[in-house]
């Protein structure tokens, strides 16, 4: 079942067209990452789904719900954590909770409990007492996500929800996303970290200029996009004849970064690289280092924003 | 529990706090008993309608206006911190609709300033207990006055925070209006013995018809005037109501 329904989906703010006819469906119980470089639309995507703005042209159904024609509707079954700071300066972190399980009319006695839990489960214990004007912004980001969950909701939508957090907060926060996936719930998550993005999300949309480039799951989109392979190669000593001894070489891209250092990037990278040591071993050419750079999301982001651009 | 009573409660859990709570009682406490007292040398007798009022009844009943004018700057307040810090947005993200923002602020504004026109009230009561003629009539007046005074005040408020986003343009443009409003107005003086630019001054601000209202009131001088100058607030109340819930209604995120 999907709990999310795009198509052609579009906002335009004049002649920009920050969303420009997208079309996306995300299944329920999953993480789905929504990724894009600066400026690609994935706020205002965002925004969109969280009926916080109307749309230029299209539909879309959240939770079942046509949530153009009936936003509060919506609005009644989701969560979310926008991208910018949002909290009551004079508060503390305490009240903030219970204030907002308050304005989603949750029963008092209940607040109380999951106050409580939340507090611990952000390790907030210390800080509970704090304004929110006191916090760093590692710790008020906390508090924001925190507060999300003070509510029951079918759909999260996270905007960046790990800016200004620490390694290891970040690292607590992506494993209680999956736990909170694991009880049912689905998560709308946008990023710029790519590694959040491959360790957290079972499916990825790529987004660039407002149109969606690519969707599939993490590993589909290594194997579609991520054939290339990089090995880099340190050898010991400098040499000038490197460049003409390894011109010869097909199929591959080869850099020579300074005398020492060799990178190359193919399709065939083990074809190349045995192609590689052959030469150098029979020029009796040292190698002090020599690895091969996995393909990881980030490259394949990078480099389909990079084709995206070249397109237009 | 209705949306609306919920962010009621928000608004009032953010913007009571024991500070504001003890500026407003002790700013009027200062003018009712000090100045009202050391002016008592200078003025002896306030005309006010068909009755003369001792000097600190006069300026008792003028601070309920005052106070009231004073404690809906909260509404303003409030919208501009929500939008500052993010709130606004997140409340729009919720199960709020924006009538219900708009709403909430007008009953949070509409409360506070009933609370503290009472407080006033209580206040100022040893001073004015001697003049005092209520009837049937005078005290619905003095709650339809503190009312449409509180949403008036609330939607100038209202309209400066849709319309700044710097914290000090906020603050000076708040603050200058609200001093012309309450030293241009018949809260602190009558308006009988000012020069006549004064005088016009006077009645072109909305605080001077709230004051005089509130004072009709208390001191049961209900006359045609004060029934046109009730007529003259609601219209006003009501125009910048309307401006001011439009302006929300197209604040953008």
């Amino acid at each position: 079942m999907f709990c999310i329904n795009v198509d052609r989906l579009s906002k335009f703010y004049g002649s920009i067209k920050a969303v420009n006819d997208i079309t996306l469906s995300v299944k329920s119980g999953q993480v789905f990452g929504f990724l894009g470089p600066n400026g690609a639309g994935k706020s205002t995507t965002i925004k969109l789904l969280t009926t916080l703005i109307q749309p230029s042209g299209g539909s879309l159904k959240i939770l079942g719900i046509d949530a153009i024609k009936n936003p509060l509707q919506v609005r009644n079954k989701i969560g979310v954590v926008l991208q910018q700071p949002s909290y009551e300066p004079t508060l503390t972190v305490e009240k903030s909770l219970e204030k907002y399980g308050m304005m989603w009319d949750i029963p008092k006695s209940e607040r109380k409990i999951r106050t409580e839990k939340l507090l611990n489960e952000f390790d907030l214990i210390e800080i509970r007492k704090k304004r929110n004007e006191d916090l760093s912004i590692g710790q008020r980001r906390r508090v924001q996500v925190a507060r999300e969950f003070m509510h029951d909701m079918d759909l999260l939508f996270l905007d960046e929800p790990t800016v200004g957090l620490d390694p290891s907060a970040r690292r607590k926060l992506l494993d209680y996303l999956k736990n909170k996936v694991n009880t049912g719930l689905t998560i709308f998550f946008t990023t710029h970290i790519l590694t959040e993005a491959e360790y957290l999300c079972d499916e990825i949309a790529i987004i660039d200029k407002g149109k969606i480039i690519a969707v599939d799951t993490p590993t589909a989109l290594k194997n579609r996009f991520g054939k290339e392979k990089t090995i880099k190669i340190h050898l010991l000593k400098n040499l000038q004849e490197i460049k003409s001894l390894l011109s010869g070489i097909v199929d591959c891209k080869i850099e020579f970064n300074t005398g020492t250092d060799i990178t190359i990037h193919s399709t065939q990278s083990e074809l190349v690289l045995m192609k590689i040591l052959r030469i150098l071993n029979e020029n009796k050419i040292d190698i002090d280092d020599l690895s091969a750079v996995p393909t990881n999301l980030e490259e394949i982001f990078l480099k389909m924003v990079e084709e995206n651009v070249s397109n237009y | 529990m209705f949306p609306i009573i919920r962010l009621v409660n928000r608004n009032l859990t953010i913007s009571i706090n024991p500070a504001f709570l003890l500026w407003q009682i002790i700013f009027p406490v200062i003018y009712i008993f000090i100045a009202g007292f050391a002016y008592s040398s200078l003025i002896q007798e306030v005309p006010f309608g068909s009755k003369g009022l001792a000097y600190p009844a006069f300026l008792a009943s003028g601070m309920i206006g005052f106070n009231i004018m004073n404690s809906t700057l909260v509404s303003g307040i409030i919208i501009w911190n929500d939008r500052k810090y993010g709130m606004f947005e997140q409340i729009m993200s919720g199960p709020f609709t924006r009538p219900n923002y708009i709403l909430s602020n007008i009953c949070t504004i509409g409360i506070i300033g009933l609370v503290s026109a009472a407080l006033i009230a209580v206040i100022g009561y040893p001073v004015f207990f001697d003049s005092i003629q209520f009837s049937l009539v005078t005290i619905p007046l003095i709650v339809f006055a503190a009312v449409t005074g509180s949403v008036l005040f609330g939607s100038i408020a209202s309209i400066i925070a849709t319309k700044l986003r710097s914290s000090e343009g906020f603050n000076v443009i708040l603050n200058t209006a609200f001093l012309f409003f309450a030293f241009v107005s018949t809260a602190f003086y009558p308006a009988s013995g000012a020069p006549e630019p004064l005088k016009t001054a006077f009645y072109l601000n909305p605080l001077t018809y709230l004051v005089d209202v509130i004072r009709a009131g208390i001191f049961g001088d209900i006359t045609e005037f004060v029934i046109l100058e009730m007529g003259i607030l609601t219209i006003i109340a009501t125009t910048l109501f309307i401006i001011a819930t439009k302006l929300l209604t197209k604040l953008d995120f």
